[in-house]
């Protein structure tokens, strides 16, 4: 049969009528070849049993898909990984209960029995034969209760990302043993201070305790002072990197970079806000300033003289710009790209724009120091790097304006 | 065209608006609906389907926007949630069984007893939302201890979230067979659920929106809190029932395929338009879809619209076939019609691919992450790219009837599911190696997102046309079609989708994702999320097609099949004309 016949068979396959001759009788028990045998008004074998058989496959198999799903989304507290170079903490599940954290042994959670008050029916049992040497990524994702962590002095590695979203996160501490993490008023950093780490989601609410706010003050009603306070951070002048996500989330109006800083790393000020109202929040970064002076160590802003000079934006000698590293941060109004600068990462400046009625606010421009040519022969830039705004229903650019001359403070 | 062509085409057009006047109120002899209502389907169905297609940004899971940037819920937690409210199902689908199965129709003896049921369904639900049964056990006991260690959850919100799903329950229940019973006769089986419950829905979008509840500081209680209130947004419907009602708005053929060709193809327009218009819209807010004002504003004013259009027009749109309400269909036995089920092969095929299917449950939605957080898009540019890619399928969908011809079931399912393996395996391939380039690794991934949904459609209308095959062969084996029972496999398959369902859920919080979508801002992190589950859902596609290989229901067997079953009819309509019984529905071959 050639190819053509054999599809022409098979497009007649359908229309094909079929003639088969049924007695009577044996309408509801004739067979069609390759098919099973119909059951019609004929009672089944094992009636009972078949049901039996029935109601048990069901209970043993929801029985078993509860069992088995329990242990698969019941979490341990702490869950610990044993590698090369010691015990590393992978996992943190927090018992509704917990609000510190310490990481320096392994740790266990023993119940007390006949104690029925959720608060205080367990506690935390440390294995100290066991000290913990690092800290996995996301081994704190998302928790809302944990206030503290205090970091062992056996800790040689934290990930970046190991805190990432702790909301109610207000300081850590680091012991002052450890050779190669420290805190600097509960914020976290390298033991030489070159790298900040963790700038805690919730430490407006440390310094808040610390400085004697007795609550939280919405955008309306934040005074000078209290922007100062708590609003204010200052990088201290030996840090040459601002770690990955280490700003993100966080409650902060103005932040003072120190001129040595050299790489602001991807996600590292995303995204920061303060309360609108009790129900809302709204972007809070209004300024990045940079600072000269080489001998700053406090990171309470004070006072601007004690930072030297003061310019606004970006430090000169900074190089290195990650993605998204300044996202969302539409209360930003002015970036000055210095000279330095050699990359700026995809979406480095996304979302800082936004138009109201037909106001551009936000970052309307950016400024760079370089000539276009030069510009874009040297700095490597990733894809949508300057923010976009709403033109016609779609997306415009902000302009770039080159050779700009930074804004004076 | 000649003079004699235009003349024609004056003549015809001219002719039809005629034909449209004279029968603008009442329709042609042998016809049943007038034209008048013609227009009235266009937009009564298009306000409904606008209206239904509206309520689907809301919903109780972590890809609505609602949850992802406002209530920031656990992902594992929907796991959690759907782990306490699965035995309870079980429950509530026995219930029932007794209503359908024993009784067919509710005397009042058995209503009574439903509702008691229903009640203390209800009262247990209201008592374990307003009082903590948890704090009944040892709170240092393993029970407790195992439920506070679940994700986002803790032994109160379980017990309230258990509770929720009792009151829920209990609530559709009673609702739904008062509500039956009063208005099923005035309005018709599909209208009658707009009557009862539009004006609760449309309060309920509101306050889904207006209430704060997604600022509560306890993501535990936020959960709970949450859950009761979207169960409760779910107690009310708004379905496209209007559409439902034009499968019966005439008893002559003709006519219905008329109304179903034309006024209802052309009624989803309303919702074409509004898919462009509503991100355009949201493009415009400060915040975009993390914008609250979305929910504010933009899905109620949108919903009310559509809601308030439906209603207007729904008492225009007739049903003319009257048909008996559910519970006074002919009941088969239970126990019959799950062994009847049972013995269907085909049936079980399926069900193995629904099974290899759940492993790639849990998935985040890919399309949404390449959109929101690879290409950043929305506005009118998010719309149009959605749009294109939807329309990718309607240009193979007029080659359906050829390749439904050229190519068996079992060739054009396994073409199917390979094809979809190929595509995620060339996402995967392309998210691993050009993750930082993303224009390239978007352009990619859109292209074969295009290729994926052009290749959807013919599958997806020989699987419809399938299932009414299987349809027949259930009747010639077991007399009946048994539709409803065909359900009887998701008893079986329930548990242990659920349980499979976990895994990718679990790896995804290995990985960062948690109730933070932003973390899918960060390279690294996105690459992991996306392209391990997209490698599973790949093999899943895969193995898919093992399945199908045993699929052997062909034409001819079909066509043997529907011999049986006309020889049937012929045969028992014969003996009731020799017993002089009047017989329904017979059969026109």
């Amino acid at each position: 049969m050639s190819k053509k016949e054999k599809k022409q068979n098979k497009v007649n396959d359908l229309q094909d009528t079929v003639k088969l001759d049924i007695p009577e009788d044996e309408i509801w028990t004739y067979q069609v070849p390759g098919l099973a045998a119909p059951h019609i008004n004929k009672p089944y074998k094992h009636y009972n049993l078949k049901k039996a058989v029935f109601v048990l496959v069901i209970i043993v198999a929801v029985s078993l898909s509860m069992f088995f799903s329990v242990l698969a989304l019941q979490n341990d507290t702490f869950e610990y990984n044993e590698t090369s170079s010691g015990i590393e903490f992978s996992k943190f599940s927090n018992t509704g209960y917990l609000y510190e954290l310490d990481i320096d042994y392994v740790c266990d959670i023993e119940y007390i029995a006949g104690n029925n008050d959720p608060n205080t029916n367990f506690k935390v049992v440390k294995d100290t034969a066991k000290p913990i040497t690092s800290v996995r990524q996301f081994t704190l994702n998302c928790d809302d209760k944990i206030r503290t962590i205090n970091i062992g002095a056996n800790v040689e590695f934290v990930d970046t990302k190991a805190f990432y979203s702790c909301w109610a996160l207000q300081n850590i501490e680091v012991d002052e043993n450890n050779p190669n993490y420290c805190d600097v008023d509960g914020v976290l950093y390298n033991k030489d201070k070159t790298e900040i780490l963790c700038y805690p989601c919730d430490h407006d609410e440390y310094l808040r305790q610390k400085y004697g706010y007795e609550k939280e003050l919405f955008t309306e009603e934040i005074t000078p002072e209290y922007q100062k306070d708590i609003q204010t951070y200052v990088v201290p002048s030996t840090v040459k990197k601002i770690g990955e996500m280490c700003f993100n989330y966080a409650n902060l109006r103005v932040i003072y970079l120190p001129e040595g800083l050299e790489t602001i790393e991807t996600l590292s000020i995303f995204k920061l806000h303060e309360r609108k109202n009790e129900w809302e929040t709204t972007p809070s970064l209004t300024n990045i300033y940079s600072y000269k002076s080489d001998a700053v160590s406090d990171t309470r802003f004070t006072d601007e003289k004690a930072l030297g000079e003061v310019y606004n934006s970006l430090p000169e000698g900074l190089l290195y710009i990650g993605s998204d590293a300044m996202s969302y941060n539409q209360a930003l109004s002015y970036v000055y790209i210095p000279d330095s600068v050699t990359h700026i990462g995809h979406h480095a400046f996304w979302d800082t724009v936004y138009k109201e009625g037909d106001e551009l606010k936000g970052v309307s421009c950016i400024n760079v120091s370089k000539k276009e040519d030069e510009f874009d022969s040297t700095v490597e830039t990733g894809q949508e790097w300057c923010p976009k705004y709403d033109h016609l229903l779609f997306k415009k650019t902000v302009d770039v304006v080159y050779s700009a001359e930074r804004e004076t403070k | 065209m000649s003079r004699g062509g235009k003349t024609s085409l004056k003549t015809k057009v001219g002719g039809f608006v005629s034909e449209v006047k004279t029968h603008w109120k009442t329709p042609a002899e042998g016809n049943y609906v007038p034209y008048k209502e013609y227009k009235d389907v266009v937009i009564g169905v298009g306000a409904n389907y606008t209206g239904t297609k509206t309520l689907e940004y809301i919903g109780f899971w972590s890809s609505c926007f609602l949850i992802m940037h406002h209530y920031k819920l656990p992902y594992l937690t929907f796991s959690v949630i759907g782990l306490l409210n699965m035995p309870l199902g079980y429950v509530s689908a026995l219930i029932w069984w007794y209503v359908c199965d024993n009784l067919g129709f509710l005397p009042k003896k058995t209503e009574r007893k439903v509702y008691l049921a229903y009640g203390l369904m209800m009262a247990f639900g209201i008592a374990s939302i307003i009082f903590d049964f948890s704090k009944v056990f040892d709170q240092s006991g393993s029970f407790i201890t195992i439920l506070n260690s679940f994700e986002g959850m803790n032994a109160t919100a379980c017990f309230k979230t258990f509770g929720t799903h009792f009151l829920y329950t209990g609530w559709v229940g009673a609702r739904n067979i008062f509500w039956r019973k009063k208005l099923i006769p005035k309005y018709g089986r599909y209208k009658y659920s707009l009557y009862c419950d539009v004006i609760p829905k449309c309060v309920m979008v509101i306050l889904i929106g207006w209430l704060p509840v997604y600022n509560i500081g306890d993501v535990a209680t936020r959960v709970w809190v949450a859950n009761l209130l979207f169960a409760t947004y779910n107690v009310f419907g708004f379905g496209n029932v209007l559409e439902q009602c034009t499968k019966l708005i005439s008893p002559n053929l003709q006519e219905r395929i008329l109304v179903r060709s034309y006024p209802v193809k052309l009624s989803h327009i309303f919702n074409s338009i509004l898919a462009i218009i509503l991100p355009a819209i949201v493009g415009m807010l400060r915040h975009e879809w993390a914008d609250i004002n979305f929910y504010r504003f933009v899905i109620p004013i949108t919903f009310c619209i559509s809601a308030a259009c439906t209603m207007y027009l729904s008492g225009r749109i007739k049903e003319r076939i009257p048909q008996p309400p559910i519970e006074k269909k002919v009941q088969i036995k239970f126990w019959d019609g799950m062994l009847g089920v049972l013995k269907n092969k085909y049936l079980l095929i399926n069900t193995v691919v629904g099974l290899i299917d759940s492993l790639g449950n849990g998935m985040l939605p890919f399309a949404t992450i390449l959109y929101f957080y690879t290409f950043r898009l929305s506005g009118l540019p998010y719309s149009l790219l959605v749009a294109l890619i939807s329309f990718a399928g309607t240009p193979p969908d007029l080659l359906s009837p050829y390749f439904l011809k050229r190519f068996s079931y079992k060739q054009i399912m396994i073409f199917y599911q390979l094809s979809r393996a190929i595509g995620n395996a060339i996402i995967a391939v392309a998210m691993w190696t050009l993750g930082d380039n993303l224009v390239l690794c978007g352009t990619i991934c859109v292209v074969v997102l295009f290729f994926m949904e052009m290749t959807k459609t013919v599958p997806t209308t020989a699987g419809h046309d399938m299932n009414i095959r299987i349809g027949d062969y259930q009747m010639y084996l077991s007399g009946e079609r048994l539709e409803s029972f065909a359900g009887i496999f998701g008893w079986f398959t329930g548990p242990i989708t659920s349980f499979v369902g976990l895994i990718i859920p679990i790896f995804l919080l290995k990985y960062g994702f948690n109730s933070n979508w932003e973390i899918l801002f960060f390279d690294g992190s996105r690459s992991n999320i996306v392209v391990v589950p997209i490698i599973v859902d790949a093999i899943g596609f895969f193995l898919m097609t093992i399945p199908y290989l045993f699929w052997d229901y062909d034409n001819k067997k079909q066509n043997m099949v529907m011999e049986v079953l006309k020889r049937r009819a012929e045969v028992t309509e014969q003996k009731a004309k020799e017993e002089g019984v009047s017989v329904a529905g017979v059969y026109k071959g």
